[in-house]
């Protein structure tokens, strides 16, 4: 045979080009690394260049582009503008339009974001649908100071993010053949940022080499966490609260390129129109904005410790209303003037938690805040929203991005050198969350003293643990800026997101190392018996609360086979179906096991059910929740790639009867080589008889052809 | 119409040649890799079953028509349908020959990773131990590498059909005897493995009924579809065959040989594979259901780098193998060409230019398959060429349409001769019964059972080709897109490469195309290989009044060429004979 000689002839020059590849050099380009869409930020979901994070949006391209993802997403995206409205919370009767801004009449834009989020309880008040009683809830709120651009991008990014991945899972985000191998938190976990040559380690330019932000620096976070997320939470996504001063900023303040001569400048407050609702004594001579006095500085302008004068100058006088003139950015507000208790004494129990007045009543006739159509809807989008019908709010945990100065802020914010009852869970939070972006963690007075803020008025009023991010190093970065600087911050959302179940548990867990330590058997731990259930262990500290509810502890797990039709050249194709859950239960006797620090643990056991017959892979992962109602502690954990684990199942079942199939192949064999040998023998013999031709038909072998030939 | 006029057709030395030229079409790599898959997959010997009653129901009576058809036309599939289906339809002739050179681009990168793996494996490169996806991705990654063997390939094919009938009959031959040679070794090493490890599993497996799987539509679907591809029928390679036949050459013995020819390889390769795999792996069906071609690169190697009997047997075992997957993809790689060159030299175009141009077409429509998308399959780490799998997809149900095409020249015949009867008796109104005797039997009456044949078909084929193939093909059809639309993300979105979109919009665009090309196609005269003294008039056929279909070596009558072409001179038919010659 020719061929062999001719291939074992030229086989040499055909491999040579396998030996040049592996040539070292020192460090990497990104492009060897990664794919190209990662290298250059080209995100996964398309759009146009404000999508992809190149350009600002401004108010009307980002809420169509909320809007263009709320429908196209419905299952798990309801899109909404300012509150329906009612009888609130605080006996007063609201209209749809009291949360339109003053100026420009627009209600702030909000996504809620969770699983059939048409499906559950309704609420006629906020107009949302997707209210369960057992999701807890989150507030991510950007842009109250309508300055601060990067506040409502980051949201938007966490939108975009949230769109794009949910129902996903082990997708390879960076191209690098690795999946979820690099979580958000701040660390470059597999260490490929560290494989770039050095010109390339510090992609954002912020001087610090393989931090959060940079090229390769958790870029490959789990899907499936998000997908988690979204099914057991009820994130309330406001990107854009101040849309009246982002609009005046965009639009006449600074002008649409603010970045070139607003870099850190710009309109900061609402639009309130000072002059002629009365608080200064001069009249308003027309209709414009007066930047000399106008508008109310938001995040000062919620009720907790309002107006105190800690730290701020003058913070009940708006400015001098003439042009030019000193304008106070840090205005709170009006002071009021109802006496809301009745009593004839107005404003004796100023919101601070305590009964000033003692009257048994508690903050019950306040000086002033929520004044505005922006806070009065963060006030009742914060008390309408009872899910549980409990009177307490179900935001446990809040968020509000700001910027500038890279920095993660906690309450509070009214006092300098007092600490909150939290204190030492608020700071494991802020520290985590600060490990994950690199910016610096502290109380929000050691910067410096605020009253009236969103975060006191949160935790003191509604216990919920509240963060302010402040992002970047402007108030308007580069455009060119905008992708790395959101991607930086975007985990901190999800993290928020993560224990708003139970933020206090979560720090004590976290502090205590108590969760971490726990773990599920992977796949080289499972062993799969030859026949019946497959029994998953789950080792647990022994002074973990679990709960016994299947809706809380459970092994989410899901068979998967090669679908029956698989491409002849693509990769294998695995069927698709949707996750079941088994419980875990005790063994019969307490089996013990050894937690990751190698202490004692007790043993649970999931047994997954599946028949013999079954070939394929289970992916399995462990949802853990508390008797205190803390949920989901998920295993894998992030850090664990955050996924599922995968196990291959063999076929158990015997394969068929020996004698049985003997004979299907005696009747195939015949069938196929008989019929072949058959047909073979009647082709070549020299009989002219014809198979199977009707006895009528043989004397006239050769039939008609119609329509003879010329 | 290699030497001038003298000898004006071109034949098979005999039966066997033909026999062997089309058995050598329709067994291809599909037999070896995609067989024992959809065994393993759909139940064991719960698949044998659908697999078989398909054969008899698709492949057999398609392979039939087709034979029937060539016989008759004398011609390659554009000037077949030319004739069969009238002028207007020259195109699905077109679309028959592109769906098979469209499939022989990529075809070519997938028998050059064969002969790859083949000199790997003679130069001891998958030995036990060896990481066969490192062997796998360092390949796919070289570019060169897959280029050079697809090059071979290319270079093999142009050398078998260089020399026509007579040299496609040889090369086929060798060929084909090899593979049953190697097949019938890997067989017998493979059951030596089975029964060493105690048991016969892998035989029990494939030849053991589960019930639950016979009830299950997937199954019957899984076994129309290995059916209809396994056999290439519909892809007009019968057509192109026949044309060489003698003139009294049996058709439909023919069409039950080839494809029961056919089975027998798979079912040889199938048990080759099921023992061979059940006998190491711990997970043998996982291994063996799991998936794409890839599969065949990745396990078999490993599979039979175990095999009982020391170093020596292994190499020679995983070489055998590779050897035969190569020669059965080459003569399947042969028939593509030969499809693609006939159409050609019934045009006019002189053999050798349109071997060799059909041979560059491609090698360089072939290059962005064997390069362009290799990408990673992120859950094992398996490099996968995108591009060609997309191709795949494309053009592997566009395959239906051909067959679809033929059943359609089929219909139109039955319906063209009861017009005909009713005409010549005086008939008016349509009679259902009047229809079926004198309309639907028509073409098995005329070009079936002509007394050439040793099979005699009865009205069944009808049936089938009336009832029965229109069925089979929305089934399949619709299975495939429902399959999408459930299982593929975003299927309208036409940049990805699994959706519909992309389907739709390459089938919708080179239709139209060659629809639009049909005025040009049927400008061209076309010559018919007709055997000294086989009577095969075509004035009853729809395009048989065509003045532009001729018999080769017949004078081109002049005058005809007054629209012009080409560059649009007035030609003689002299001028037109002497670029010919």
């Amino acid at each position: 045979m020719l061929l062999p000689m001719l291939l074992s002839f030229l086989s040499p020059i055909a491999l040579a080009p396998v030996s040049e590849a592996q040539e070292a050099e020192e460090g990497l380009a990104p492009g060897d690394i990664w794919s190209e869409d990662y290298v250059f930020q080209n995100f996964p979901w398309g759009g146009d260049s404000k999508a992809q994070f190149r350009e600002y949006h401004d108010y009307f391209t980002m809420k169509n582009r909320m809007q263009f993802l709320a429908d196209r997403n419905s299952e798990f995206m309801t899109f909404h503008e300012g509150l329906i409205g009612g009888l609130n919370a605080r006996g007063d009767e609201m209209k749809a339009t009291d949360y339109e801004g003053w100026y420009y009449n627009h209600r702030s834009p909000w996504i809620k974001i969770t699983k059939d989020a048409s499906g559950g309880d309704c609420n006629v008040f906020v107009g949302d649908c997707g209210n369960y009683a057992d999701r807890p809830d989150v507030m991510l709120v950007g842009n109250h100071h309508a300055r601060e651009w990067m506040s409502y991008e980051v949201p938007m990014f966490f939108l975009e993010i949230v769109a794009h991945y949910y129902g996903m899972a082990g997708v390879d985000n960076d191209g690098d053949g690795l999946i979820d191998e690099d979580p958000w938190n701040g660390i470059d976990d597999d260490g490929d940022c560290a494989l770039l040559n050095s010109s390339n380690q510090d992609s954002n330019g912020d001087g610090n080499p393989c931090g959060p932000g940079d090229l390769g620096v958790d870029e490959d976070f789990s899907e499936q966490f998000i997908t988690d997320m979204v099914n057991t939470r009820e994130i309330y996504l406001i990107p854009m609260l101040n849309v009246d001063g982002n609009r005046y900023d965009r639009e006449e303040f600074c002008g649409p390129t603010a970045w070139e001569n607003c870099r850190t400048s710009g309109w900061r407050k609402n639009l309130r129109d000072n002059t002629v609702t009365g608080v200064t004594p001069l009249p308003d001579i027309d209709e414009e904005v007066d930047e000399g006095c106008d508008g109310v500085d938001l995040n000062r302008n919620y009720q907790f410790e309002w107006g105190a004068p800690l730290g701020a100058t003058g913070p009940l006088f708006p400015g001098m209303c003439y042009a030019g003139g000193p304008n106070n950015d840090v205005y709170n507000g009006p002071v009021d003037t109802v006496d809301q208790d009745g009593d004839g004494r107005l404003n004796e129990d100023h919101v601070d938690g305590k009964d000033d007045d003692a009257d048994q009543l508690i903050d019950e006739d306040w000086m002033g805040g929520n004044s505005e159509p922006e806070t009065k809807f963060i006030q009742d989008m914060t008390e309408m929203n009872d899910d549980d019908g409990d009177g307490a709010s179900e935001f446990k945990t809040t968020l509000t991005w700001h910027s500038f100065s890279e920095l993660v802020l906690w309450p509070w914010g009214h006092c300098t050198n007092c600490y909150s009852p939290d204190d030492e869970y608020l700071v494991y939070h802020g520290q985590v969350m600060g490990q994950m972006t690199d910016y610096a963690p502290m109380q929000s007075s050691e910067l410096y003293p605020t009253t009236g803020d969103f975060c006191d008025w949160h935790y003191g009023v509604h216990n919920s643990y509240c963060y302010t991010i402040e992002i970047g190093n402007a108030f308007h970065e580069l455009p060119e800026d905008i992708a790395h600087i959101a991607v930086r911050n975007v985990g901190i959302a999800f993290y928020m997101t993560e224990i708003a179940d139970d933020p206090r548990y979560r720090a004590i867990v976290g502090i205590e190392n108590t969760t971490a330590r726990q773990w599920l058997s992977g796949p080289d731990n499972v062993t799969v018996p030859s026949e019946g259930d497959i029994p998953i262990g789950f080792c647990l500290d022994v002074t973990f609360p679990y709960s016994t509810d299947i809706n809380m502890t459970h092994l989410m797990w899901r068979f998967v086979e090669p679908t029956r039709q698989q491409d002849d050249f693509g990769p294998t194709e695995w069927s698709n179906v949707p996750w079941s859950r088994t419980p875990f239960i005790e063994p019969e006797s307490n089996v013990h096991c050894s937690l990751r620090d190698g202490s004692n643990g007790t043993q649970i056991e999931a047994h997954v059910p599946l028949p013999d017959t079954s070939v394929g892979k289970i992916q399995y992962k462990a949802m853990l929740g508390t008797t205190n109602g803390a949920f989901p502690f998920i295993y894998p954990n992030v850090d664990e790639g955050g996924n599922y684990y995968e196990l291959s199942i063999p076929y158990r079942a015997g394969f068929g009867d020996a004698i049985l199939s003997i004979l299907m192949f005696l009747v195939i064999a015949s069938f196929v080589w008989g019929g072949l040998g058959f047909s073979l023998r009647e082709m070549f013999s020299e009989d002219d008889r014809v198979l199977g031709m009707p006895i009528e038909d043989e004397p006239q072998p050769t039939p008609k052809n119609p329509g003879k030939s010329n | 119409m290699e030497s001038g006029s003298e000898q004006s057709s071109d034949q098979f030395s005999g039966r066997l040649g033909l026999i062997f030229a089309t058995i050598g079409a329709a067994i291809g790599t599909g037999n070896i890799w995609r067989f024992p898959r959809m065994v393993g997959a759909n139940g064991g010997g719960s698949f044998l079953i659908p697999w078989l009653i398909f054969l008899f129901l698709w492949s057999v009576p398609l392979i039939i028509a087709e034979f029937a058809l060539g016989k008759r036309s004398r011609v390659g599939t554009v000037g077949t349908f030319r004739i069969f289906a009238g002028r207007r339809f020259a195109w699905m002739g077109l679309w028959t020959a592109w769906i098979n050179v469209a499939i022989g681009f990529y075809y070519a990168v997938v028998t050059g990773w064969c002969l790859n793996y083949f000199q790997i494996a003679i130069r001891g490169g998958l030995a036990e131990g060896v990481d066969t996806i490192e062997v796998w991705n360092t390949f796919l990654e070289n570019p060169m590498q897959v280029i050079f063997f697809q090059w071979i390939t290319v270079l093999i094919t142009l050398a078998a059909i260089w020399g026509g009938a007579k040299a496609i009959e040889k090369a086929n031959v060798t060929l084909m005897t090899s593979l049953f040679v190697l097949l019938f070794t890997a067989l017998f090493l493979a059951f030596v493995m089975d029964v060493k490890d105690g048991s016969l599993d892998g035989f029990i497996y494939m030849f053991s009924i589960q019930p639950e799987y016979l009830v299950q539509p997937e199954t019957w679907i899984n076994g129309l579809s290995q059916s209809a591809w396994s056999c290439s029928a519909g892809m007009g390679m019968a057509i192109t065959y026949s044309v060489y036949m003698r003139k009294d050459e049996d058709t439909t013995l023919n069409a039950a040989t080839m494809c029961l020819a056919n089975n027998s390889i798979s079912i040889i390769a199938g048990l080759t594979v099921m023992m061979a795999v059940f006998s190491v792996s711990a997970d043998p069906l996982g291994a063996v259901s799991g998936g794409s071609s890839a599969i065949t690169f990745l396990v078999l190697p490993e599979v039979f780098a175990q095999a009982p009997g020391g170093p020596v047997v292994q190499l020679v075992m995983v070489a055998v193998f590779f050897l035969a997957l190569s020669f059965a993809a080459l003569t399947s790689m042969i028939s593509t060409v030969e499809l693609c060159v006939r159409n050609f030299v019934d045009h006019g175009f002189e053999r050798s230019r349109s071997v060799a141009l059909t041979g560059f077409a491609i090698f360089l429509f072939g290059l962005p398959s064997a390069v362009l998308w290799i990408k990673m399959d992120p859950t094992t780490g398996v490099r996968f060429p995108q591009f060609l799998e997309v191709q795949d997809h494309i053009w592997g149900y566009g395959l239906m349409f051909s067959g679809l095409f033929m059943a359609y020249t089929i219909w139109n015949y039955g319906w063209s001769r009861y017009k005909f009867w009713q005409e010549e008796n005086g008939v008016e109104g349509f009679d259902f019964r009047e229809y079926l005797d004198h309309g639907v039997s028509a073409f098995r009456d005329d070009f079936i059972n002509t007394g050439d044949n040793d099979w005699w078909i009865g009205r069944w084929w009808d049936i089938v080709m009336y009832l029965g193939f229109p069925i089979m093909f929305a089934v399949l059809m619709l299975s495939y897109f429902v399959d999408l639309l459930a299982n593929v993300d975003d299927p309208w979105n036409p940049a990805n490469p699994h959706g519909i979109s992309i389907i739709l919009l390459f089938w919708g665009v080179t239709a139209s195309l060659f629809i639009g090309f049909n005025k040009l196609l049927v400008s061209r005269p076309v010559f018919r290989n007709v055997p000294e003294g086989a009577d095969v008039p075509i004035d009853m056929l729809p395009g048989g009044h065509d003045p532009f279909v001729l018999i080769a070596g017949e004078e081109i009558p002049d005058g005809l060429w007054d629209d012009g072409y080409g560059d649009g001179s007035k030609r003689t038919g002299t001028a037109i004979e002497a670029e010919i010659a």
